[in-house]
């Protein structure tokens, strides 16, 4: 029983408050990444449930049990840092095995699981180096290990990939997610990055100003986001908003009263495409072949706006474009609560 | 840069110019270390062999192999100061260390008044030797002068006559020497302490280390580059104790009956109220040599074994 229930968590500095009262429940084995930007209190909120930061009020329930005041030692959880946080004056398997500094086992049997966890990160060979003689990825390995070592009943990342390089950071992602698929542990990962989100997550928590936006699967946040940020912050390139107007069926550019916010991805906005759902016209300022796709970008009146096109197509600064999506790819926002215009 | 006029290039090879530069710049403090400091250090040990006086300088000095040495080692008083040498170092660093560990330790922890604190602590660093050997030399005076001893008074525990004592001399100057040198390593630990990421301790909170754990297993390996440093730099200082001791004894140095004399000052005495420049080479010579060995027998002992 590892589940993890947050009820109206709340967190003060003196008379600033970052995190405003937040409800989640994180299923036992579930992989929940906590996105957002600077300052959301994502970080701050899994520092709460290590138990590394005091809860201002509300509750933190590990396994149904209340863990407000208890030590980060007494949770039964394993952190992983975006520093590593490995020493660097001690050996890969001395590292490790700090995750079991408090288990009571013996000699032989704390070694067997060190090795048990190495062999598992593929740290067998390195496992009498110094920190400083492995790359960034193993580093970040040697940290997972000595969480694993712990059987925790849940694995805490606090942003683990930030200091790796994209390629590296790619790699990382699938092995993170290829150790939980093997451990079944709950997960609770932080990270800024939405593809990290996109890619690993069972559910996705967005956050902003200390609030929780939307809690979802991926592809329910991708295709269904519930405001405007949400919208733009999931799915790379962001996607296009901007103030609409309907009109038989369709919407287009408008400013004034009775508009909406229409909110549509560049993927789904194609040059010269057939689409009925949104018309844009506009001079192009500057086009990114990608390979399998080229991105246009162009002004749609006062509104910078991406689309899509071929591969191989070409254009102009200065051209004029037309692109066009689907009805059921225009998504639709409130423009004074920038909430979603639930669709019937 | 003079430059050939088909090609634009300059004359010399970059490489030429770099290396101009370079030794362009290194030639003046090079030339000022040589003249300054080798010099005189080499002049040392060829000075310690002879016989040098001032009277006998100008037409050259006798050399007279190591008699300077033979006679440093059976003197009793060499071994006397050698002793005293020791014993400020043994006591000192140690003590000083520990010391200025502590306060950097919890001086860290401490949020409010720490900037006060720490620069009251520094204090001392900026005051020159002799104002602080007089200052606590009156602070050691019999009451109703001396405050400490004004102070034991009033507990009704008898004055202790602290400098004028063969016991009490060398300890009370070492205090001194200690309070004196604290504020700068205290700030060079805390700058050690401030360079241990905090993650690293919140990790260890996670594996659920105690307080004590964490500073044995974590904070002092950490802190090792900065002990081995202060360690090598306070021993220096002590092996070359001369101010304070200078100060708070001035009329008997080094006294009451040497008790308190460290090698510098007999090398003082030797070369300029004595005279004999020689037999002082030869002393400079071994305080040399201690110190070399010392610090290079530190450095090894304290060394990273990766």
């Amino acid at each position: 029983m590892a589940q993890i229930e947050l009820r109206k968590l709340v967190k003060s500095y003196g008379r600033n408050t970052v995190i405003h009262g937040i409800d989640l429940d994180i299923a036992d084995g579930e992989f929940v990444v906590f996105v957002g930007p600077s300052g959301c209190g994502k970080s701050t909120t899994l520092r709460m449930l290590a138990g590394l930061d005091e809860v201002t009020s509300g509750e933190i329930r590990i396994g149904g049990r209340v863990v407000n005041e208890l030590d980060p030692k007494a949770r039964d959880i394993a952190m992983v840092f975006q520093n590593y946080a490995i020493y660097p004056h001690l050996t890969v398997r001395q590292n490790i095995a700090f995750g079991l500094y408090t288990a009571r086992l013996s000699k032989a049997e704390k070694r067997k699981q060190v090795e048990d966890a190495a062999a598992i990160l593929g740290l067998t060979p390195l496992l009498d180096r110094r920190p400083s003689a492995l790359s960034g990825g193993q580093r970040q390995r040697v940290a997972i290990g000595r969480a694993m070592v712990r059987s925790p009943a849940a694995f805490l990342f606090d942003e683990p990939l930030s200091n790796l390089d994209a390629q590296l950071r790619a790699q990382m992602r699938i092995e993170i997610k290829a150790l939980h698929a093997r451990l079944g542990t709950t997960i609770a990962y932080v990270t800024h990055d939405q593809v990290e989100a996109m890619t690993m997550a069972d559910r996705i928590v967005v956050m902003k100003d200390g609030r929780i936006l939307q809690a979802a699967t991926p592809m329910e946040i991708y295709d269904h986001p519930g405001d405007v940020f949400t919208a733009r912050f999931i799915g790379t390139p962001s996607m296009n908003i901007l103030a609409a107007q309907a009109e038989g069926g369709a919407y287009v550019p408008a400013q004034g009263a009775g508009r909406v916010l229409a909110g549509v991805r560049p993927h789904d906005l194609i040059v010269g495409g057939d689409g009925t759902g949104l018309r844009l016209e506009g001079q192009v300022t500057a086009m990114e072949p990608l390979g399998p796709e080229t991105l246009v970008h162009f002004m749609a009146g006062p509104v910078p706006v991406t689309a899509s096109a071929g591969a191989h197509d070409r254009f102009e600064a200065g051209q004029t474009v037309r692109a066009a999506a689907p009805v059921d790819k225009v998504h639709l926002f409130d423009p004074a609560t920038e909430l979603a215009i639930p669709r019937g | 840069m003079t430059t050939t006029a088909d090609t634009g290039a300059p004359r010399l090879s970059m490489r030429t110019r770099r290396a101009l530069w370079v030794w362009g710049f290194l030639a003046l403090p090079l030339l000022f270390y040589g003249v300054i400091r080798f010099y005189p250090t080499l002049d040392a040990f060829w000075l310690s062999l002879t016989n040098a006086n001032p009277g006998n300088l100008r037409r050259g000095p006798e050399f007279i192999w190591f008699d300077n040495y033979l006679r440093l080692f059976t003197s009793r008083d060499f071994w006397q100061v050698f002793r005293n040498t020791f014993a400020y170092l043994i006591l000192g660093t140690p003590i000083s260390l520990v010391l200025s560990f502590v306060i950097a330790y919890y001086l860290d922890k401490l949020r409010f008044g720490h900037t006060f604190l720490r620069a009251l602590y520094f204090l001392p660093f900026l005051t020159t030797a002799s104002a602080m050997g007089w200052v606590w030399r009156w602070f050691y005076q019999p009451a109703p002068t001396g405050i400490i001893n004004s102070a034991l008074g009033a507990m009704g525990i008898p004055g202790l006559d602290f400098l004028r004592s063969t016991t009490w001399a060398l300890p009370s100057i070492m205090v001194t020497a200690i309070w004196a040198g604290l504020g700068f390593q205290i700030i060079i630990f805390m700058a050690g302490l401030r360079a241990i990421p905090q993650s690293y301790y919140e990790a260890a909170h996670i594996d659920g280390l105690g307080a004590g754990a964490i500073l044995r297993r974590i904070t002092l390996p950490l802190l090792k580059p900065t002990t081995v440093f202060l360690v090598v730099f306070s021993s220096i200082g002590f092996l070359r104790i001369f101010d304070q001791v200078y100060n708070m004894t001035t009329n008997d140095p080094g006294g009451p009956l040497g008790s308190t004399k460290p090698l510098v000052l007999l090398i003082y005495q030797t070369a300029f109220q004595s005279y004999q420049m020689g037999y002082a080479s030869a002393m400079t010579v071994v305080l040399f040599t201690v110190l070399l060995v010392i610090s290079l027998l530190q450095l090894w002992i304290l060394r990273d074994r990766g």
